[in-house]
């Protein structure tokens, strides 16, 4: 049995906030991403999901802009976002980063916050809303691998910007503090970001996704809700992993 | 930058090796100044721009040279090895702001690192000694200069390099094959000359021998800004390579041509308070006077010691003084030992106003006379007074070993200390920042 997080509702009828088309980027030989077209809607957590080395790291760090596509378009509400303007409504939040890891946590906040000019209570609600309190006076490298995911978290929150990547963003929860950060997710999308997570853990996926994007081998294999891809697998009340196995 | 162990063990490395440097540099001045106690000639050699700032600042320089790179490479090097980068290029500010930024932040290591060097000023003055301004400030700005060259390409490397490791080896490659150059190509003829000029010690001379060359300066912020801006290039991963290189070579080709615009412009101020790099100032003003062109033909070879002495005591300070002055080496490209058969050789032919003539003497006190008789004008009378008087100074210079070796030190590593310590975090975030 899975246990849902709430969802936002009726993202379906959201307007589309994205569209990617055509996304390709080899590796010497090797396709990373083989046309990959899909679009993400206002408000919804759109889950992408494949295993380790289907290319969702390339994909997610593509649309950043902080790797180069060998071909593909990306349109922000219907118009071209060249690659030197993603940054001002996209913001990528890479996995297994430890930022500036010879600072101190409550440095890096303090920067993020100056840079993206956020009030002192704004900080205090995002401290709070990540639990980070008791390693404000720690320098990043002697954190936890779970305070070290808090703390990106923490950035990606500071930042203004209505679309956040977020790759393997429960890498390194334990259940608890998973089905945290699943609530807090949900709020940022309910309160109008939206959000893309790059998700390998499908149990993880299909409670706080509203609509999932299977990806294999560089390649999608499938886009829409657990019922829509449910249909498209013929498997009338299976889970995410029986119908990605299905349609993969 | 001064959360990390590079800079503050450059500065503990420096204490010793400036300490040294200047006790050196002031027990040898003290020794001269002994023989010049009694003789006024003697004496109005001392100069401490050449006795002890340059000395002192050497030391300087040298470890600039070898460190200071790492502390450079610092600022972008340990955020490209963590992956930081990939944060770091996606802040609201563009590429060419971060690099600026970053290499502000470079120069205000750079304006930590020198302490000592200045301590050692400080000292100097203490001691009795003279400073003027102008000359010291001018080594000064060099030193500052050449700090900033070595940054912009500590910068570039670590833009282009995937670890830092990789980009201290780029670096090096470019500092200390800047001496290979100096050492083994200057003196040499033709190509060798012209590629001797490169070396980034270049940069940094003209402002050691009190010439405040407005071409050099130009030419040397031109390199700065050239790498600061294939640094900004190379930086975001999410270029395509081909744009990469097509917008390096025109950053290349802009760079390269204002350099060689620089190489042309002669303005230059002498603000070495003995004058070393002008003719007394009657001469300088009646030179100025002369428009016609003067051509100088050298039957020296590049290497031979008199075409330095020439082109230090008189070529230079023609250009300087008069509008239009064109020098050929006769034998560009020959060496000396070739050229000796020559029964011309070590001749310098000087044509001005159609009427020329000939000498072998590197000194102004005959060319003046030559040139003014070319010119067809009376030699001007010397003004009265002006001489340098020089500096002598009998300083002990073991006194200063005490602040290098032990004060500065321990005010270095307390400073350490001081930047390491937790910070205070707000009462608010504490309070009301979750589960503490």
């Amino acid at each position: 049995m899975t246990i849902a997080v709430a969802r936002t509702p009726a993202v379906e009828r959201s307007p589309v906030l994205m569209q990617v088309g055509a996304l390709t980027k080899r590796y010497c030989d090797q396709a990373a991403l083989a046309g990959v077209s899909f679009e993400v809607r206002a408000g919804e957590v759109l889950g992408l999901i494949g295993p380790n080395g289907s290319g969702k790291t390339t994909l997610l760090e593509t649309v950043a802009g902080v790797l180069p596509a060998d071909t593909g378009d990306i349109l922000w509400r219907g118009a071209p976002l060249p690659v030197g303007r993603r940054r001002d409504v996209i913001f990528y939040l890479p996995d297994g980063l430890r930022p500036w890891d010879d600072q101190f946590v409550s440095h890096v906040l303090a920067f993020f916050a100056a840079v993206y000019e956020r009030s002192e209570e704004e900080l205090a609600d995002t401290v709070r809303a990540v639990g980070l309190s008791p390693v404000l006076g720690k320098r990043v490298l002697a954190l936890s691998k779970g305070y070290g995911r808090r703390l990106m978290l923490a950035l990606a929150l500071l930042t203004p910007h209505p679309l956040l990547l977020l790759d393997e963003p429960f890498d390194g929860f334990d259940l608890r503090q998973t089905r945290e950060v699943m609530t807090l997710l949900r709020q940022v999308a309910a309160n109008g970001r939206t959000l893309v997570l790059a998700i390998h853990q499908l149990a993880d996926a299909e409670r706080v996704c509203d609509r999932f994007i299977l990806l294999a081998g560089g390649a999608v294999r499938g886009i829409g809700t657990l019922a829509e891809l449910r249909a498209a697998a013929k498997l009338g009340t299976a889970g995410l992993e029986e119908v990605f196995l299905a349609l993969t | 930058m001064v959360t990390g162990r590079a800079l503050w063990t450059m500065l503990l490395i420096l204490c010793p090796i400036i300490g040294y440097s200047f006790a050196q540099a002031v027990s040898l001045y003290a020794e001269a100044s002994a023989a010049a106690k009694d003789a006024p000639v003697l004496a109005s050699g001392l100069s401490p721009l050449d006795g002890v700032l340059v000395p002192s600042f050497g030391a300087f320089y040298v470890t600039v040279t070898l460190l200071f790179p790492f502390v450079a490479i610092r600022a972008l090097g340990r955020e490209k090895e963590t992956g930081t980068l990939r944060l770091l290029v996606q802040l609201r500010y563009r590429v060419p702001t971060l690099i600026a930024a970053k290499l502000a932040a470079v120069a205000g290591a750079w304006l930590i690192v020198i302490v000592p060097a200045l301590s050692a000023l400080a000292l100097w003055a203490a001691f009795g000694g003279h400073l003027h301004a102008a000359e010291t400030l001018n080594l000064l700005l060099g030193h500052l200069l050449y700090g900033l060259l070595i940054a912009a390409i500590a910068l570039f490397a670590a833009a282009i390099a995937e670890s830092a490791a990789t980009a201290a080896i780029i670096t090096l490659a470019f500092t200390i094959g800047s001496w290979v150059l100096d050492f083994a190509l200057t003196g040499q003829p033709g190509l060798f000359e012209w590629i001797a000029r490169l070396s980034l010690t270049q940069a940094l001379r003209p402002f050691e021998q009190g010439l405040f060359s407005v071409g050099v300066l130009v030419g040397t912020l031109a390199a700065i800004a050239g790498f600061a801006a294939l640094a900004a290039v190379w930086l975001h991963p999410g270029v395509p390579l081909r744009d990469k290189l097509v917008r390096s070579l025109l950053i290349a080709i802009a760079a390269a041509g204002v350099a060689l615009a620089a190489t042309q412009v002669r303005t230059a101020v002498d603000v070495a308070e003995d004058r070393r790099n002008s003719f007394p100032p009657a001469d300088e003003r009646a030179l100025k006077a002369l428009r016609e062109p003067l051509v100088i033909t050298v039957h020296l070879a590049p290497e031979d010691p008199r075409y330095a002495d020439l082109r230090r005591n008189i070529l230079g300070k023609l250009e300087r003084a008069m509008a239009h002055v064109t020098i050929r080496l006769a034998s560009s490209g020959q060496s000396m030992v070739a050229s000796t058969n020559d029964p011309s050789y070590g001749e310098v032919e000087y044509v001005y106003g159609g009427r020329s003539d000939r000498s072998r003497s590197t000194s102004h006190r005959e060319i003046l006379p030559l040139l003014y008789g070319l010119a067809g004008i009376a030699p001007p009378a010397p003004d009265p007074g002006g001489d340098y008087p020089g500096y002598p100074l009998i300083a002990k210079a073991q006194a200063a070993l005490p602040w290098f070796l032990g004060a500065l030190p321990i005010l270095i590593v307390l400073a350490w200390w001081w930047s390491c310590r937790p910070p205070r975090i707000p009462m608010r975030l504490v309070e009301e920042g979750g589960k503490a």
